[in-house]
């Protein structure tokens, strides 16, 4: 059940910009898309989506071959596109029908959701008149109104104040209570951490890490070390061997080798009698795999 | 199926576009300016022509340019003509007035008077060589007025002459009959003015309305694709239909969309000429052509190879027309229009999709722009440096005419009034068309193979020879 990529490859040229890239979604559930700027995110997409033919390899749906034109998926892009003359509903209604909805379902289902996210008063307004964030949410509903098993959404709470990304999310969770598959690329390393349960990073088109972003992260480890005290630690850090990778107002962090290394420099603390606020000792997050695994590769 | 899905692309860029207010204001202007030259181009050859055209079915002095001469003075010089001879000649009368003294007064007259002076011409020696006539006429005469009055003179004249050699006056009224006079080329067309000035005139007008209509909205059809594409929306298009649906949906949508302007404006065009038909020029064509004594010595003249007057071409031109709008001719002048429309928007189709930036799509419209306007130069101007067929008053066509009827590019503009005008046989329509066919054909296979390739490139805009590599690997 479910999508599975397996071994894609797309060349353009001599350029490879998708090499060898695999992963399954078996399960309903968020699975990440990472990479930096032209790792291969959009051109992996577009072959999901069926709008590019790759060279090698095949998507798959439920063991089929897959054809975005003849499966409803429901598709956010990075860079958001409306008909800026035309009436949004009008438009609507017209992606609904492409994606083989009947003109009476779709406007049921598009009634919904003006409701959901609020925008019901635009329906009749054209695409040019509405702010960026409002056009945000249109496109949303492009994506979500032909009630589609898969989800590909690409960076989607980019240029959203607080309270709208905050419905964006609520949204995304009640898609996923729907067992809905959904693919999600965000540079928020913050929201596929709240949202994500797989992730494949891509640098360059290749895959440099990949997995299930838990046991990735227990893969590491509790490696990171955040102390804040009210008396100077250096020293006594340097005597566990503990290298200082960043010093801020919060506190001092290190990278330890063992979890015994933080414990020898917790004791020390205690003995010397100076106050401690924070003593944090934790995985790694997202956001600092992503930087180790796509940042070292970059320099190199 | 890469065309699944088209029918929705087509109904909603159909429908969207008759509802954009440019599109609607746009044809109310294209059908209100055919409208006023269909009427005007009726009506003004009567307005121009004054009451006497009006009258002239009801008043036999209205087209007689005497009618208006207040006075005529006669100074014969060559003693021959008497009172009876005078009195042929309308409004002439007498004075006693020099000729001299005349022609000062008539400088400065207000009115219309003319003074004919007759005199015998003769040599250096003498010797009598034959009579002359000349007109002295106050300005506000109309020269036309002054010709006829002159040609009058000489035949009073020459009548003149003839009774005093013998001839009785019944004698020579029997022998006064119009003699017209033709020039045929053995094997050619009967010489007809009206036919040779349509054939001139209506493949000019046809062409460029048809310039209009196909190049026009092969330019909306490479906006639309190029507004699709740098907006983003074909990316969401892209994941229901494939490239290729999104193409023909467009094409043919506008397709719709220009052929129902071409009918609308053909329909206006029509409505308005038969409206103001009998208040102008249309009227009496077809008051001439319904004329069964002029059609009977139409048809005399046609079987005898005889010369035509100027009513019998006019009977001959509507004859041709009213047969030239039959079914067959309808059908194939509709199929050119689609073919030529499908040959321009592939071409602009794939031009929208080839640039990444709405700021490109004018510069990589220019190869378009100059196919288009070399397509429309071949179809009319051949027709108009034809100008010799239309001076002889011969239906003729030259070689670069017979060229542009086969040239796809120039085709879809030149074919149709060669249709209508019945210009070539029906071999060479079937062929014509089946030469432009066959490059729509050829056309729309290298569209297919590369516009899926193109359309979601974005960055540098693709040069023409790119597409051709593309359209040339397997």
């Amino acid at each position: 059940m479910g999508l599975s990529v397996s071994n894609i490859v797309k060349n353009y040229g001599n350029y490879t910009a998708v090499d060898n890239l695999s992963f399954t979604l078996d399960e309903p559930g968020v699975f990440a898309l990472l990479g930096t700027n032209g790792a291969g995110k959009t051109t992996s997409i577009r072959i999901i989506l069926g709008m590019l033919a790759c060279d090698k390899g095949e998507v798959l749906w439920d063991g089929k071959s897959f054809l975005a034109a003849d499966k409803p998926i429901g598709y956010l892009a990075e860079e958001r596109g409306l008909y800026p003359k035309y009436k949004v509903f009008d438009q609507l209604i017209y992606f609904c029908t492409l994606k083989g909805m009947r003109r009476v379902d779709a406007i049921k289902s598009l009634d919904y959701w003006f409701d959901r996210l609020g925008v019901n008063e635009h329906r009749l307004k054209r695409a040019e008149q509405l702010s960026k964030g409002n056009q945000q949410k249109i496109q949303l509903i492009a994506a979500l109104a032909p009630n589609p098993e898969l989800i590909i959404l690409d960076e989607p709470l980019s240029g959203l104040d607080p309270v709208n990304a905050e419905l964006f999310k609520t949204v995304i969770r009640e898609e996923i209570k729907k067992r809905k598959y959904i693919i999600m690329s965000s540079h928020q390393m913050s929201t596929i951490e709240e949202f994500c349960q797989g992730i494949v990073i891509l640098n360059k088109g290749k895959t440099v890490l990949q997995g299930d972003l838990n046991e990735i992260k227990k893969g590491y480890g509790r490696v990171k070390l955040t102390v804040k005290a009210e008396g100077d630690i250096r020293e006594m850090a340097q005597q566990c061997e503990l290298v200082v990778t960043e010093d801020t107002p919060n506190g001092t962090s290190f990278n330890v080798q063992s979890e015994q290394q933080a414990h020898k420099l917790l004791k020390m603390i205690i003995e010397s009698g100076i106050p401690l606020i924070k003593y944090e000792l934790r995985e790694p997050t997202l956001n600092e795999i992503f930087i180790e695994k796509v940042g070292g590769q970059d320099e190199n | 199926m890469r065309t699944k899905g088209w029918q929705k692309i087509f109904s909603f860029t159909l429908i969207q576009y008759i509802k954009t207010k440019s599109f609607i204001i746009g044809t109310i202007i294209m059908c209100v300016i055919v409208a006023a030259i269909c009427t005007l181009s009726n009506l003004l050859p009567v307005w121009i022509s004054g009451d006497d055209w009006e009258t002239s079915t009801e008043n036999p002095d209205a087209n007689n340019p005497l009618a208006e001469l207040t006075a005529v003075y006669l100074y014969d010089e060559t003693g021959l003509l008497e009172d009876s001879d005078r009195e042929l000649i309308p409004s002439v009368t007498a004075t006693d007035k020099s000729l001299k003294d005349m022609v000062d007064t008539l400088k400065t007259a207000e009115n219309k008077s003319v003074a004919i002076q007759a005199t015998l011409q003769k040599d250096s020696d003498g010797k009598f060589t034959g009579y002359s006539v000349t007109s002295y006429y106050s300005e506000p005469c109309d020269t036309d007025a002054v010709d006829t009055l002159n040609n009058l003179a000489q035949e009073v004249l020459h009548r003149r002459v003839l009774l005093n050699a013998g001839v009785s006056p019944d004698k020579y009224a029997d022998t006064q009959f119009p003699i017209s006079v033709s020039r045929m080329q053995a094997g050619g067309e009967s010489s007809n003015f009206i036919m040779s000035a349509m054939n001139y005139f209506v493949p000019v007008v046809i062409s460029l309305l048809l310039f209009i209509l196909i190049f026009s909205y092969g330019q909306v059809v490479a906006q639309s694709i190029a507004t699709e594409k740098t907006s983003r929306v074909m990316e969401l298009l892209l994941t229901s239909v494939r490239p290729l649906a999104v193409v023909i949906g467009k094409v043919l949508a506008m397709g719709v969309v220009s052929f129902a302007q071409f009918i609308l404006i053909g329909i206006v065009g029509g409505a308005s000429a038969a409206i103001s038909a009998p208040f102008g020029m249309l009227g009496k064509a077809f008051e001439i052509a319904n004329d069964p004594k002029i059609q009977e010595a139409l048809q005399q003249a046609t079987s005898n190879l005889g010369a035509q007057t100027t009513d019998m071409q006019i009977a001959e031109a509507m004859n041709m027309l009213s047969n030239t709008f039959s079914v067959w001719n309808i059908l194939v002048i509709i199929v050119i229009f689609l073919l030529g429309f499908v040959f321009f928007s592939l071409i602009a189709a794939l031009i929208g999709a080839s640039i990444s930036r709405m700021e490109d799509l004018q510069q990589a419209m220019q190869p378009y722009a100059l196919l288009g306007v070399l397509g429309v130069y071949l179809a009319y101007f051949p027709v108009i440096f034809n100008a010799d067929a239309l001076a002889n008053d011969e239906v003729s066509i030259n070689p670069v005419q017979m060229f542009s009827y086969f040239f796809p590019i120039s085709s879809p503009f030149s074919l149709p009034s060669a249709v209508l005008l019945g210009t070539l046989s029906p071999v060479q329509i079937i062929g014509a068309v089946a030469v432009l066919a066959a490059v729509v054909v050829l056309v729309a296979i290298v569209v297919s193979k590369v516009y899926e390739a193109i359309i979601l490139h974005n960055g540098n805009r693709i040069k023409l020879g790119e597409i051709f590599k593309m359209a040339m690997r397997k």
